[in-house]
């Protein structure tokens, strides 16, 4: 972020790029390598949260009959969570976890933008960590969710025992199981996660490759335009890819819920 | 916008749940019917030495399981 552009310009920026470059310096206390307590990663969150209270409160404070254009922004992406998730997903029951759903898919969202927004250019959930939280939250509700409206053991009765003759249960419990209550969360975190770090490392190859042949051969200079043209090409897509995760991420949790809450087929 | 949030009675599911949530349930089902039983497989490669031959089965066997689920769980309309 700081005097990065003359770094690069001077041809001291490492290619290929490595994992290492996900990890940036501190900013508590200043420039410190391998120190993780406050770092850009942690500032963005927070500045993401407090964004999305600041955003909200704001919009929401004195609604009016006539919404204001704020208002309505606020009251769109609440109402798409609601009726095109929740409801959709749900059905009625659904609405109740419709305040979760926005929080989710906006926190999401915005931190995800930050890959592409220019000086922020690194999502936080391309660290394991955030989505792996995300997970966990989501994972803890649709367990809860289902004991409540079930109670314990019809939950993991209907859940673990699908309906089928007795001797092919002993094939079906261990697969319940596992895409039940191992993969749901895994895959959750990991999807979000793997886009988010190969979106990040695919524009840094293009933008650093660019450099790096703009620094090893003049007869390459054209094509490093050619690679930075497509560094732009490629945000676009990298928007597309944010948007996506960030409603696939939503739509999923949203379906576990319903699974959960759902009476025996 | 407000008075919206109290819920009607649960269990008053008068709209299908949308297709997505079937089709992801789906493909998990197909993943980890493989994923389980090949797994499995392999441990007992491990432990009787088999060469490949228990991975086999039962990845084979799992996917004939993730296929079961699919048409019990989601073939049968309630």
């Amino acid at each position: 972020m700081f005097g990065a552009a003359n770094v690069l310009a001077q041809g001291e920026a490492a290619f290929p790029p490595s994992v290492e470059d996900f990890y940036l310096p501190g900013i508590l206390p200043w420039g410190a390598e391998n120190s993780y307590w406050f770092t850009k990663i942690t500032a963005m969150v927070w500045l993401a949260v407090g964004v999305l209270i600041i955003f909200f409160l704001a919009t929401y404070r004195k609604p009016q009959l006539v919404p204001t254009k704020k208002q309505w922004l606020a009251e769109s992406i609440y109402g798409f969570v609601r009726n095109n998730i929740a409801v959709d997903m749900i059905g009625h029951a659904g609405v109740r976890f419709a305040p979760y759903f926005t929080t989710l898919f906006c926190f999401i969202l915005l931190t995800n933008l930050f890959a592409i927004v220019p000086f922020f250019q690194i999502s936080p959930n391309s660290h394991i960590a955030f989505p792996t939280i995300l997970a966990v939250i989501s994972y803890v509700l649709f367990i809860y969710a289902g004991i409540r409206h079930h109670g314990a053991g019809k939950f993991f009765k209907n859940s673990l025992i699908p309906p089928a003759p007795w001797y092919i249960l002993p094939l079906l419990i261990p697969i319940e199981f596992a895409s039940t209550f191992l993969f749901r969360p895994f895959t959750l975190a990991v999807r979000l996660f793997a886009n988010m770090f190969a979106g990040h490392m695919i524009l840094l190859v293009f933008t650093l490759g660019g450099f790096a042949m703009l620094n090893a051969n003049a007869w390459l200079a054209p094509v490093s335009v050619l690679s930075w043209v497509m560094t732009v090409a490629l945000t676009f897509l990298e928007f597309l890819v944010i948007v996506l995760q960030a409603y696939v991420f939503t739509v999923l949790t949203a379906s576990y819920v319903q699974g959960s809450l759902a009476d025996e087929h | 916008m407000a008075d919206d949030q109290t819920p009607r009675p649960s269990g008053d599911r008068d709209d299908v749940p949308s297709g997505a949530g079937q089709g992801w349930t789906a493909l998990a089902y197909l993943i980890a019917g493989m994923g389980v039983w090949g797994f499995i497989g392999w441990l007992v490669d491990q432990w009787l030495d088999t060469g490949g031959i228990a991975l086999g089965i039962g990845a084979v066997l799992g996917m004939a399981g993730g296929i079961i689920l699919v048409v019990r769980r989601l073939g049968t309309p309630t």
